[in-house]
């Protein structure tokens, strides 16, 4: 219970100090209003060209409160691989390693201190927005529904977020490893496009893998909160954060025999 | 003529020093390169199932991508400071600039060297090779249209990060608007109503830097060239003055910088 507390405390901490520049947090949230908009005349045009109400099960008003939670779950993360590969260039990570903590969950605690209040404003901002353009969702309480699968997918992001900040121990710039995670995380995530709209074949491919437990799934029990995706959605997600984790600790004990500090 | 000729020895030392950590260098431009074609493979999904976007194909947005990123990346390569010219400019940074006996903003604004613009440059090229409307005299167009595009995107840099003067740290608006720049460059500008594109031409010029060079690219025209030659010109005049207006009220912080 005590170790708890003391990740709990750095929790908070974090919690606290994102909300030092109110301002600045907002500011930050405010570009998920030109995405939903530019969202939204896309899918209007090809609803329309489709000449549908629905498609795969999604209307158009689906769509976008689909994308809004997906966006909402992307925005919300913090760079976490970007500020464990500047502690790693700066050597700043000799202090946080010789402290009485465990490095992965410390770094965790402070990620999810900085999650909580960036992804609010994404969803307030971005959720009024849709709002005004398409009404509201047809199933308000998805969002209640879809919330342990939303802290389960930011468990995910984490994990591999933080298996590219280890890569710094080795390479120490991790950018492009960060980029190339991103942009497979929209196109298997279904960021963009719902993974609903893609062929059958790369449907069946991408819903397996850990980028749509972190992105469709979540955001598609949102529109869609039936017990049945429920369900499916949160054991999949399980089964990926357990491999993960285990993959992310093995990465860690190896990471640490490789790491050069350079002064601090 | 001497200003051309400290501009490419700046951009020598930036190249020299950039590849000082060369597997660095390589991994942000192979990275960036790969990063694109990812980011891609989402429109192809796209045009795969619903074909066009009111007559805007698949090879159309090739182009736009293409010549976007090569925009982006000559400016990111050049003038890389262009894009923390709001941090320079709040942290009492021109100090040093405002020293030398040299154009300011030339100076500042070409003194950093993002090493990923050459994989997002690069990767245009490919970009407008694979959308199927490759010519030769394509090809010169596509150069020229990427420069002017890359003009107008540069300006708008310099006009956005230029408020600083007034309003002191701007990351998060300079971020808000470089997103809202690209994000709008790249989707078919047939989405947008008049009132978006008036938006696009002007406030948030993202027009300038995807649809009307695409335009362009993909078949000459004496209208479009006037227009991408009049919208540079006219953000490039228009960004200098505004920089060189608010220089006059830039207030030094006495911090000790070293730039290197």
């Amino acid at each position: 219970m005590k170790t708890f507390s003391k990740y709990w405390s750095i929790f908070q901490i974090t919690l606290i100090n994102s909300l030092a520049y109110p301002g600045e947090l907002a500011g930050r949230s405010l570009m998920i209003i030109p995405f939903m908009w530019i969202f939204y005349q896309l899918w209007k045009v090809t609803f329309s060209a489709a000449g549908v109400d629905s498609m795969n099960g999604l209307t158009l008003r689906d769509t976008l409160w689909y994308l809004m939670l997906a966006e909402t779950i992307e925005l919300g993360r913090p760079p976490i691989a970007r500020t464990m590969s500047e502690s790693v260039k700066d050597g700043s990570i000799a202090y946080i390693l010789n402290k009485p903590y465990d490095f992965l969950i410390y770094q965790f605690s402070t990620a999810m201190g900085e999650t909580i209040f960036r992804a609010m404003l994404n969803a307030i901002f971005g959720g009024l927005t849709v709002l005004w353009l398409v009404g509201a969702p047809e199933h308000p309480e998805g969002f209640l529904i879809a919330l342990p699968a939303i802290l389960g997918a930011w468990v995910l992001h984490f994990c591999i977020n933080a298996m590219i900040g280890l890569s710094a121990f080795v390479v120490e710039d991790v950018s492009a490893f960060s980029w190339i995670y991103q942009k497979l995380s929209f196109i298997f995530g279904g960021m963009l496009i719902p993974l609903d709209f893609y062929p059958q074949w790369l449907q069946t491919f991408a819903k397996f893998l850990p980028f749509s437990s972190a992105i469709y799934g979540p955001a598609r029990l949102f529109v869609t909160p039936t017990a049945q995706i429920f369900i499916h959605v949160m054991t999949l997600q399980l089964g990926w954060i357990i491999a993960l984790i285990f993959l992310l600790t093995i990465a860690y004990r190896r990471g640490l025999t490789q790491l050069t500090v350079n002064g601090g | 003529m001497t200003e051309l000729k400290i501009l490419l020895a700046i951009w020598k030392t930036n190249l020299l020093s950039a590849m000082e950590y060369r597997a660095a260098f390589l991994t942000q431009v192979i990275g960036m390169l790969a990063n694109n074609f990812i980011y891609f493979a989402i429109w192809i999904i796209f045009f795969n199932k619903f074909k066009d976007v009111r007559g805007w194909g698949v090879n159309d947005m090739y182009v736009t991508f293409g010549v976007l990123a090569s925009a982006f990346g000559i400016v990111s390569l050049l003038f890389g400071n262009a894009f923390t010219l709001s941090d320079i400019i709040s942290k009492g940074r021109l100090d040093y600039y405002l020293s030398l006996p040299r154009p300011v903003l030339l100076h500042t604004i070409s003194s950093r060297t993002i090493a990923s613009g050459l994989g997002d440059f690069l990767y245009g090229f490919i970009s407008y090779g694979l959308s199927g409307y490759f010519s030769w005299d394509g090809l010169a167009r596509y150069v020229l249209a990427m420069l002017l595009a890359a003009t107008v995107f540069g300006a708008f840099l310099i006009l956005t990060q230029s408020l600083a003067f007034w309003f002191g740290t701007m990351t998060n608006f300079s971020g808000l608007v470089l997103n809202a720049m690209l994000t709008f460059g790249i989707y078919p500008i047939t989405l947008f109503d008049s009132y978006a594109k008036l938006i696009l031409f002007t406030i948030i010029p993202a027009a300038l830097m995807g649809a009307v060079p695409a335009e362009f690219i993909r078949a000459f025209s004496w209208q479009v060239l006037g227009e991408l030659l009049l919208g540079a010109t006219g953000f490039l005049s228009l960004a200098i003055f505004i920089f060189h207006k608010g220089l006059r009220r830039y207030e030094s912080g006495s911090a000790i910088q070293i730039e290197i």
